[in-house]
């Protein structure tokens, strides 16, 4: 469990870095390393070249726009858990992230490793699909902005340059007053890659109709699922137990779900339905719960 | 605690002294010990089930700077001889590097060794072997088909191990019985897998033609099997046993790692260093425990009243056989577990097959065992309508009944069942918990209690040797002890093994302390090395709280014997008329004190006792309690010769639709007789709970189809956390042993022995609504809801 040979650079820039990678097309980013370490230490991730991207000034940073919260690519996911307005603007990334892994690996794991290395099963992913937000990629062709819906395309697989760095995530916020959020998932042990999990955010008007709304399931697709279908019927409506669940089970009904040993296609799939039922009815309960406006 | 104590030291709340060292980081293991010069290995391993080996070309690792040799099994078993076989199967060939055909996926082909152990491994990569794709048997039940490929072709089958014992009126038990059934349980193939991987150091020293080594280890009779092995004299070998162990429950075997680093260690004339690494540990380290499959018939009455039982027992050994065979004999000493059932059939079959080797974990196949027997009883309960307890309470041995001789030969001890039971009702409130399970289940969640009640035999002698291998005539087991009280005052006790967490050194000076009478913490405990040491066995079977403890007890006492005839001397009457006390002896209102003691003894020969040696020193080699006969023709044999107890009480919760079993409430009742150190107990207990929690849903290493191992780091064998063990409520008990020098029984592996039935159980009666029962362990989240699910559909289904 000894890596093999590599070469390691510790850029200052996000400019240095993205010139490292170019050089070289079997240098990989390492961040937290908290994924790619033992992937090297088993010898079953070979990079020529590690390009450390933890201590570029430039990459660790949480903004609060006025509609999003954005996080720089190298920022510590334990930061991120601590920042001060996420519970208010983005309580559903403040409820999925003490999720991710232990609080050991998020001291070290960054925003942006998590989803560049896109596990279908990981956090912080499901919540950037579910809020419909986006990343930005640097590299030394171009720098671009990806979305979310576009980023993801399968288990360790994203739309990102294999010579590119990931350098902010965009969280979207919303602005409602009654709105909720929830978040669960199902795993052989806390802190594994979940099973299943799911997230819900609600917002309702002062009649209680449900204004916005989305909805995401994690572990159970090739990547993270945003139920747009489910999202889109739940809107105007008043968010009634069977038929949120219908429309969840619908639209799950028609997703390829992940074959592994862990747990069978027809557990993924119907658990899917329970935990995003859950989480919607418990957004829905806590956004009846605020004042409106 | 029931008894009141009559100790001064022992059973009182005192600080185990390893731990000081261990809290702050100063433990010294294998990974802490370094020797100039030291060269490191790593293995190059088969990828394949079965195959031959073609050829190894090493040409390339060997051009690599840094790179001092490569070798490969034929080397090595020309100059060593194979590993030692448990049971009488010599053509089941064991060396530590696979010599022309490989048997497992992960087996060792070749060893490279280097400047750095991240060289070995860049140079391992570089190593070609060509290998020959050969037919293979993963499952037991087809390994034990006669038509199946034999594992070793030259043992002609894959059968080492298939024999039926017949203790008492079988047959006419089950004729006289009102009614039987028949159930199947299967015990995954798991282990104990501890944080520090197996490693060990050897070096070689030319001038004194000696092989000193340095190992994580945990085996009896090693220093004799590498030097069997490596063909030198056992006083050419110095195993040094002040070495730390980071864990073991029985797996820290390592010969054939041992072996190997000590021929390279000679051929190189430099210190080698072998430390597995986590994928070595999992797929090769040849330390997995007991697979197995259990058939039983079970005669009983409607009333509950076990009469006899046949059981099956099926175990898959993996490529090797080693010592592990062995785990289907020791529990024959309690093969009816704490019940009066009168007769039994005992059907022990080991099969070899193409997976790793299996080897001692904690309970010795005690565990699966237990497992397999408290399934059948919950299946009796079932059965004839009443409470599982009491079906429990009436197949208990009574306390009036011990000594108590069971069916298979052994004599049980001493015990309380039915106290320690209405104890740890009483602590749990059986009726309230029966009531939270009920209130529990109408809100639609799936609940329900286990229970188990279990034995650990202990204080571990050899007699399941000679019982399963006609040539093995071994009758004693032995520990040793040393102490020396040297010219200034002080104590020393030397103790002859390693320890993998046990505080053996906190028993000896405990025991030490108890007899003469002196503050434990001003003992010295050592280790010396193999060549300095008494004949032992090292702490397995359960068995140095009553072995180590008694051999360092009754040092102890003929120390006193010795202070005393001094003291006698001095003031002039018989030894039998002096009193020892507190390290003083007294003759009406005279006193010789201790260091008038130390002094004759070390500087006044003139005022020794005729006959008697200067300086103050003994020796006491224990031979175990039970265990000093042969067994019978027909099986029968004394086994250990202790027996504790635990009882355990669990409240299992299950989500239906997610499947993930929550363990709301454990309680565990426990007798181990006499407690010496009540930290120590807690641990082994609190441990052992979180191991067969993890045994019950969780641990299992999963061989595919192809016989490639699924489970080779801890992304996929998943150890219970923090998170999934409960808060657990131990009840103690104490039925002290009459065997034992303070009434002490084993505690090594309590918890461990009882919490699969218990939690396995208390899922079985969550689901039971359903009509779903799982007679398998791991429990999985996955299967444990897709089997709740289909269950709900079928009643859908059937639902007018």
């Amino acid at each position: 469990m000894k890596a093999a040979p590599f070469e390691y650079s510790r850029p200052s820039s996000v400019a240095e870095a993205c010139e490292l990678l170019t050089r070289d097309e079997d240098a990989r980013i390492i961040a937290g390393g908290q994924t790619l370490v033992p992937m090297m230490a088993m010898r079953l991730a070979r990079p020529t070249r590690l390009v450390d991207i933890a201590r570029i000034p430039e990459l660790a940073f949480i903004r609060d726009d006025s509609d999003a919260i954005v996080v720089g690519g190298a920022t510590r996911q334990a930061a991120l858990e601590r920042h001060a307005s996420l519970a208010a603007r983005l309580p559903l990334l403040a409820r999925a992230l003490p999720w991710v892994g232990h609080a050991a690996t998020r001291n070290r794991g960054t925003v942006g490793g998590s989803i560049a290395n896109a596990d279908p099963a990981a956090e912080i992913p499901l919540v950037l699909v579910t809020l419909d937000g986006s990343i930005r990629a640097r590299s030394t062709r171009d720098d671009k902005v990806i979305a979310a819906d576009d980023l993801f395309e399968g288990p360790m697989a994203t739309a990102l340059a294999l010579d590119a760095c990931l350098t902010e995530v965009r969280f979207p916020t919303w602005s409602h007053a009654r709105m909720g959020s929830a978040f669960q998932e199902i795993s052989a042990r806390h802190g594994d890659f979940a099973y299943v999990s799911a997230a819900a955010q609600v917002a309702l008007d002062g009649d209680g109709k449900c204004v916005a709304c989305a909805i995401g399931v994690g572990g159970a697709t090739a990547a993270p699922t945003r139920l747009k279908a489910a999202s889109a019927a739940l809107l105007g409506g008043r968010l009634d137990d069977a038929a949120t669940r219908e429309a969840i089970a619908a639209e799950i009904a028609a997703l390829d779900i992940m074959i592994d040993p862990h747990a069978s296609p027809a557990y993924r799939r119907r658990v899917a339905v329970t935990l995003a039922h859950r989480v919607v009815i418990a957004a829905h309960d806590e956004a009846l719960s605020r004042t409106p406006a | 605690m029931n008894a009141p104590s009559k100790f001064r030291y022992i059973s009182t709340d005192r600080r185990v002294r390893e731990d000081r060292r261990f809290v702050v980081g100063k433990g010294r293991y294998i990974a802490d010990l370094a020797a100039e010069g030291m060269l490191h290995v790593a293995l190059v391993a088969s990828q394949h089930a079965a195959a031959n080996i073609k050829s190894i070309d090493a040409s390339k690792a060997l051009a690599m700077p840094g790179v001092h040799a490569v070798i490969d099994g034929a080397e090595l078993a020309a100059a060593s001889e194979p590993l030692m076989n448990g049971l009488d199967t010599p053509n089941v060939r064991r060396h530590p590097l696979a010599v022309g055909a490989t048997r497992y996926m992960g087996e060792w082909v070749a060893a490279v060794v280097a400047d750095t152990r991240a060289l070995a491994e860049d140079a391992a990569e570089l190593v070609e072997v060509e290998y020959e794709a050969l037919p293979f048997v993963i499952d037991a039940e087809e390994a034990y088909t006669p038509a199946s490929t034999p594992v070793h072709p030259a043992h002609g089958s894959n059968v080492l191990l298939d024999r039926v014992f017949n203790w008492g009126d079988i047959d006419e038990h089950f004729a006289a019985s009102e009614r039987q059934l028949s159930l199947r349980v299967t015990w995954g193939r798991n282990s104990t897998v501890p944080i520090e991987t197996f490693g060990v150091l050897a070096q070689w020293d030319p001038w004194g033609q000696v092989l000193d080594v340095r190992a994580s280890i945990q085996m009896p009779k090693y220093a004799d099997q590498i030097a069997r092995a490596l063909r030198l004299p056992m006083n050419g070998v110095r195993v040094h046993y002040d070495v730390d162990v980071g864990g073991s429950y029985g797996v820290k075997r390592g010969i054939k790692h041992s072996v190997l680093v000590g021929y390279l260690a000679r051929k190189l004339g430099r210190p080698v260093r072998l430390i597995e690494d986590r994928l070595e540990n999992m797929r090769s380290g040849d330390a997995h425990g007991p697979e197995r499959i259990f058939d039983i018939d079970v005669a009983f009455n409607s009333d509950g009243v076990i009469n006899s039982m046949k059981m099956r027992a099926l175990d898959n050994a993996g490529a090797y056989a080693g010592r592990a065979p062995f785990q289907l004999g020791k529990p024959i000493g309690a093969i009816v577990g704490p019940y009066r059932i009168k007769s039994v059939r005992y059907h022990a079959v080991s099969v070899t097959t193409n997976k790793a080797v299996e080897e001692a974990v904690r309970g010795f196949g005690q565990s699966p065992t237990n497992y397999a027997i408290e399934t059948m009883v919950d299946r009796v309960a079932e059965a004839v309508g009443l409470d599982k307890v009491e079906v429990r309470r009436r197949n208990l041995i009574r306390k009036e009944e011990f000594p108590y001789l069971i069916p298979s030969g052994t004599r049980y001890d001493s015990g309380d069942y039915h106290a320690v039971i209405d104890k740890t009702l009483a602590h749990v409130g059986w009726r309230e918990l029966v009531a939270e399970r009920d209130a529990l289940r109408a809100r639609g969640l799936l609940a329900g209690i286990g229970i188990a009640a279990c034995l650990e035999p202990s204080g571990g002698n050899s007699s399941f040797e000679p019982l399963l291998n006609p040539k093995n005539t071994t009758t004693t087991w032995m520990e040793s002890c040393r102490l020396n009280v040297d010219a200034l005052g002080t104590v020393n006790v030397a103790i002859h093994t390693t320890s993998s967490g046990q505080g053996h050194e906190t028993l000896v000076a405990t025991a030490v302390g108890e007899a003469l009478e002196i503050d434990p913490d001003k003992i010295r405990v050592t280790r010396p090395d193999s060549l300095s040491s008494l004949p032992g066995n090292s702490p397995v079977g359960s068995r140095m709280a009553i072995m180590l403890g008694g051999a360092a007890f009754h040092a102890a006492q003929k120390l006193k014997a010795k202070i005393v005839a001094i003291a006698a001397r001095r003031l002039g009457c018989a030894p039998e008329a002096a009193v020892y006390r507190e390290g003083a002896v007294f003759h009406g209102d005279r006193e010789v004190s201790w260091d008038d003691i130390v002094t004759i003894a070390h500087r006044h020969f003139h005022e020794l006792p005729e006959g008697a040696e200067p300086g103050l020193e003994s020796t006491y080699i224990m031979q175990t309690p039970t265990g000093l006969e042969l067994p019978t023709a027909d099986g029968r044999v004394q086994m250990y010769p202790c027996h504790s107890f635990e009882f355990h009480v669990v409240l299992v919760v299950i989500d239906p639709d997610l499947g993930k079993p929550e363990l709301r409430r454990y309680v565990i009742g426990h007798d181990c007789g006499t407690v010496i150190n009540p930290h120590i107990v807690k641990g082994m207990t609190l441990g052992g709970i979180a191991h067969g929690i993890g045994a019950t849903l969780l641990e299992e290493f999963v061989y595919d189809a192809e016989g490639q191992m699924m489970s080779q780091s801890f992304m996929d064998y998943l150890m219970p956390s923090a998170h999934e063990v409960p808060r657990v409520e131990i009840v103690h008990h104490c039925t002290p042993s009459p065997l034992t020098v303070f009434g002490q029984k084993g505690s090594g592996e309590s918890g461990y022995l009882g919490a699969p039935a218990a939690v396995s159980g208390a899922i079985n009666d969550a689901t039971r609504p359903l009509g779903v029962r799982f007679n398998k362990l791991p429990i999985r989240v996955g299967a444990l809801a897709d089997a709740v699910a289909d269950a709900r559909e079928q009643r859908k289904d059937s639902a007018p």
